[in-house]
């Protein structure tokens, strides 16, 4: 009983931690209408600031709260609504989506080049000692973060209950325009609601900092914060009360689960579970939503689709790129570049190009967001390594078959999902993957998977020449694929899917089957590109389909237009070669140029000005419309119409 | 033109018999919140012929056309494709039935080209994943070598020995010959209805339903479609047309319901809706002393109000159109 007790305290602390970052969600949520994927981040980087002024400097816990909280993540929050997020409106759906992957990955790059990874960091107890109540121990600090938590639901309420402002922010989302009407600025309004958000990300990451009793890391204290997400989730992200509810709840449970499953499974399991858990309750929140009404949106995408290729110039240009593929082979033969020979870097290259293509395919085509690309590849990888010896052709088809079939189930449960909520989901499978299955030592294991080269028949790939030529045939061939799904009539049914689900519906398409096919045609495709990496690199580890690069690699795709082939290969190559300079700014350049492109939904390669027309493309239809108001007067009414309706 | 039931029966009732109608939506009701979008919301539509719906802003047409398409769910009643129960049905397995319908917002593939519109309507029967069509998409695959604006040219859709119907005779049907290869988007309103309007024609449906397709139109093009509809309907297709231009309905409809704050208020042949006093009260803005007098006051109950908010909203311009 006193264990329960004991257990049941914890849980409501943890979740109070949990509930603090969670309404922040929900406020930022409500009034600017966009989730804030760096919530985690934020709060992250106030427990390092928190551990630099209190820990390493020995500042005053008060002082220290009032300068991280009240006032560097409140102008913090403030900068990040004025200077980001104000200019996305009116941008497509998924792109206040990248923008905040992007500031996370901003903020873990920086946090990892500031406070070095190998350094244990350990926060105390802001209030040492305890004190016993009905036999069991509690610890003063885990009351303090239940009344902080107490106190900033107490203070929300009053906030939007009670005052004008916050009547004002809960009408901001429902009708900015109105609100304008009424005096109120919409755009102040929301960052009041930036402001808050970070406040509170701030406030939980230092406080659930001190529950980290083996150090806090990045990556550790960035994803902390999911319970809350999926707390959040609950609360549909306008329900404080019950989002606050919520995150309790998922607090206790996680707990329970740990305390009362966790010793009857082995040690590894248990550490898989422990790392798991957060990610399956977010999953479960998301794929319980009611799914979302097929509503006709009135809303015509207005982006200028890029131009496809033909069959015979897709075909004429990869035959040339495999030219120069041969070329780079003969000329950068032995050549290393920072240690790694260019032919490896080339070779990793294409494989990332084919994850890219994936990308182009699931999301660029038919406008569904996948976070969870890396984690294909690496089952690609793994079981490239594992079936037939490794380095077999079977291992290539199995691989593939396999991640489609698993993209093919995400696909089931998640397809009903609208942008937002897709990449949560997607998210929640990819860190899942990484850290219940990747990080299982029994999976890669300490020194990784030893895949080796594929053994074509009468023909040997050992060489590193006939490698990287191999996988960029492998590269071209899936670009060639690509287009012409793209040209095909389930091509035209991806864009039409992506453009009005409604219409869709309404022409006798079934969105269901579309979405989950494409999600497993893709995914089959990421894993093609893992077992691929596989043989490139000959060995494959834990680290190499992180959550992490996984995210950095989509924001690269959606920089340079994840719309587009060439789109797809140019953000592989921006990627390996920034990874090679300077591994830690990876996250930074991609952020940041996510930032940087913002609403341009065709990336770098659709800007005008950067759009140089190669001179064998056939330029496109004049856009001006040579109507006459009579045009439909002068109609043939007899003519297909009507044989198509007889 | 096929004229309306001769049997018609009296202006202010609905057509009970709904034997041998294309469509009949029984008694369908939709409540938002605390608000009444539908109450018991009752038509047909019979084959070969074109069935008006008309009503103020806000009585609830286009949400009826989700109910009967599949994109709302009524909280009672029911949807009938001919025999076919389709209340709970999903909508892309309405469509396959034979449904098909435009937008008032239009729903538009907007970054697919015109023509790539109607063709997705086109082929929307053709399982991609046989070898057959697989086949054509390959580079190297006569039939699939895409034209200037990237459809295969010449494609057959026609099951049997039905006529062959391409994207581009679709669109010249609607008067935008030429214009496959423009941009959804980037087209004027008026002809973007049309693109809408092609490629609910590209399914062959057996019942259209139009959701104000004359809007953006000037007078020649909204006669020109007048002249499409009655075409269509004389094919032998029921269509079911919501449209604020008074003088296109009276003009092309066979029968015409009334619908008021989601009630169906009257309904009759265009004559017969232009002489009801309760629907001059209620709708075309004219609120004469028979209206008062000859009304009963239990049909009067709880519409009073909607009466005055249609009288106040519709303009009078829109009843001297319907009298001309």
């Amino acid at each position: 009983m006193s264990n329960f007790l004991q257990f049941t305290v914890f849980g409501i602390m943890l979740g109070a931690g949990f509930a603090i970052a969670a309404t922040g969600l929900v406020v930022t949520y409500t009034t600017s209408g966009v989730f804030n994927f760096a919530q985690g981040a934020v709060g992250m980087i106030a427990a390092f600031c928190y551990w630099e002024l209190v820990t390493a400097h020995h500042m005053n816990i008060l002082l220290a709260m009032v300068l991280i909280v009240g006032v560097g993540a409140a102008i913090a929050g403030a900068l990040v609504e004025r200077v980001l997020m104000r200019r996305l409106h009116g941008a497509s759906a998924e792109r206040p989506v990248m923008v905040t992957l992007g500031l996370m990955v901003i903020l873990t790059g920086a946090a990892s080049i500031i406070w070095s990874p190998t350094v244990q960091r350990t926060v105390g107890y802001m209030i040492d000692g305890q004190f016993q109540l009905v036999g069991i121990n509690i610890q003063y600090q885990y009351v303090l973060i239940i009344a902080v938590a107490a106190a900033v639901a107490v203070g929300l309420r009053a906030l939007f209950r009670s005052t004008r402002t916050g009547y004002a922010l809960r009408a901001v989302v429902d009708d900015p325009e109105l609100l304008g009407m009424a005096g109120v600025s919409p755009n102040r309004m929301g960052q009041y609601g930036w402001i808050l958000g970070f406040m509170m990300a701030a406030l939980s990451g230092v406080l659930l900092a001190s529950t980290q009793t083996t150090g806090i890391s990045i990556q550790a204290m960035t994803l902390l914060v999911v319970s809350g997400y999926a707390a959040a989730i609950v609360g549909r992200l306008k329900n404080i009360a019950v989002t606050f509810a919520a995150a309790i709840a998922i607090g206790l449970a996680e707990n329970y689960i740990l305390n009362y499953v966790g010793p009857h499974l082995s040690s590894s399991l248990q550490a898989d579970v422990t790392a798991v858990l957060p990610m399956i309750f977010l999953f479960i929140a998301l794929i319980t939503l009611p799914s979302v009404r097929l509503r006709a949106v009135g809303r015509l995408s207005s982006l200028r689709a890029p131009r496809v290729a033909g069959g015979r110039e897709s075909v004429l240009v990869g035959a040339g790129f495999l030219v120069v593929g041969v070329v780079v082979a003969l000329a950068f033969g032995d050549t290393a570049f920072k240690g790694t020979t260019v032919l490896t870097l080339g070779g990793i290259v294409m494989c990332l190009g084919i994850v890219g293509l994936s990308l182009v395919l699931l999301t660029g085509y038919s406008g569904q967001v996948s976070l969870c690309q890396f984690s294909f590849m690496g089952i690609g990888a793994f079981l490239m390594g594992k079936v037939a010896g490794g380095g077999s052709v079977i291992g290539l088809l199995v691989a593939a078959g396999v991640c489609a079939a698993a993209g093919a189930i995400v696909a089931l449960f998640t397809y009903r999902l609208s942008d937002l909520y897709l990449a949560l989901a997607t998210f929640a499978v990819a860190d899942a993957v990484a850290t219940g299955f990747f990080a299982d030592s029994r999976v890669f294991g300490g020194g990784g998977v030893i895949v080796g080269r594929i053994v074509l028949p009468g023909l040997s790939l050992g060489g590193d020449k006939a490698e990287f030529l191999f996988v960029t045939l492998c590269f071209v061939l899936v670009a060639l694929l690509v287009l012409a799904i793209r040209r095909s009539l389930f091509g035209r049914r991806l864009v039409a899917v992506s453009d009005s689900p409604a219409a869709y519906a309404t022409v006798g398409l079934d969105i269901g089957f579309t979405k989950v096919a494409v999600f497993a045609i893709s995914a089959g495709l990421a894993g093609l590109a893992g077992a691929l990496f596989g043989t490139v690199q000959q060995v494959v580890g834990t680290t190499d389909f992180d959550i992490f690069p996984g995210i950095i690699f989509v924001l690269f795709v959606t920089i340079w237009g994840i719309r587009t082939v060439s789109g797809a290969f140019l953000a592989a190559l921006t990627y390996v070669v920034l990874n090679q300079l300077w591994p830690s700014g990876l996250g930074i350049f991609a952020g940041v140029g996510v930032i940087l492109i913002g609403r341009a939904a065709n990336g770098l390669l659709g800007v005008e000005w950067l759009n140089v027309r190669l001179p064998w493309v056939r330029s496109d239809p004049d856009g001006s419309l040579p109507v006459s108001a009579g045009t439909l007067a002068n109609a043939s009414v007899t003519g297909g119409a009507t044989s198509a309706a007889s | 033109m096929p004229q309306a039931d001769a049997t018609a029966p009296s202006a202010v009732s609905v057509r009970d018999d709904q034997t041998g109608a294309v469509l009949s939506v029984a008694e369908v009701a939709v409540r938002f919140g605390g608000v009444a979008a539908l109450s018991d919301a009752t038509l047909s539509v019979r084959p070969g012929t074109v069935t008006g719906l008309i009503g103020p802003n806000g009585a609830g047409k286009t949400t009826l056309f989700n109910v009967i398409s599949g994109l709302q769910a009524p909280d009672r009643g029911s949807v009938h494709l001919f025999d076919t129960d389709i209340t709970r049905m999903k909508p892309h397995r309405r469509a396959r039935l034979g449904l098909a319908r435009t937008f008032q917002r239009l729903e538009l593939f907007g970054t697919l080209s015109a023509g790539e519109n109607v063709q997705v309507g086109l082929e929307s029967s053709i399982k991609w994943w046989q070898w057959h069509h697989l086949r054509r998409s390959f580079p190297w695959a006569k039939s699939g070598v895409p034209s200037a604006h990237g459809l295969p040219e010449g494609e057959p859709t026609g099951p049997g020995s039905m006529p062959v119907a391409t994207a581009d005779r679709l669109l010249e049907g609607v008067g935008l010959g030429g214009l496959a290869a423009r941009q959804a988007s980037a087209m004027p309103t008026g002809l973007a209805r049309m693109v809408e309007l092609a490629r609910a024609l590209a399914m062959a449906p057996k019942l259209l339903l139009l959701d104000e397709p004359g809007s953006g139109l000037d007078d020649a093009e909204s006669d020109a479609l007048g002249e499409l509809l009655t075409t269509l309907a004389a094919g032998g297709m029921g269509v079911l047309l919501v449209e604020h231009d008074m003088e296109l309905v009276m003009r092309i409809c066979d029968y015409i319901y009334v619908l008021d704050f989601g009630v169906i208020i009257a309904s009759g042949t265009p004559e017969e809706i232009r002489a009801n006093p309760m629907v001059q009260a209620a709708y075309l803005g004219t609120v004469t002393d028979e209206a008062t007098t000859e009304v009963p006051v239990d049909s009067v109950d709880g519409n009073q109000d909607s009466a005055d908010a249609g009288a106040n909203a519709s303009g009078s311009g829109e009843v001297s159109g319907a009298g001309a």
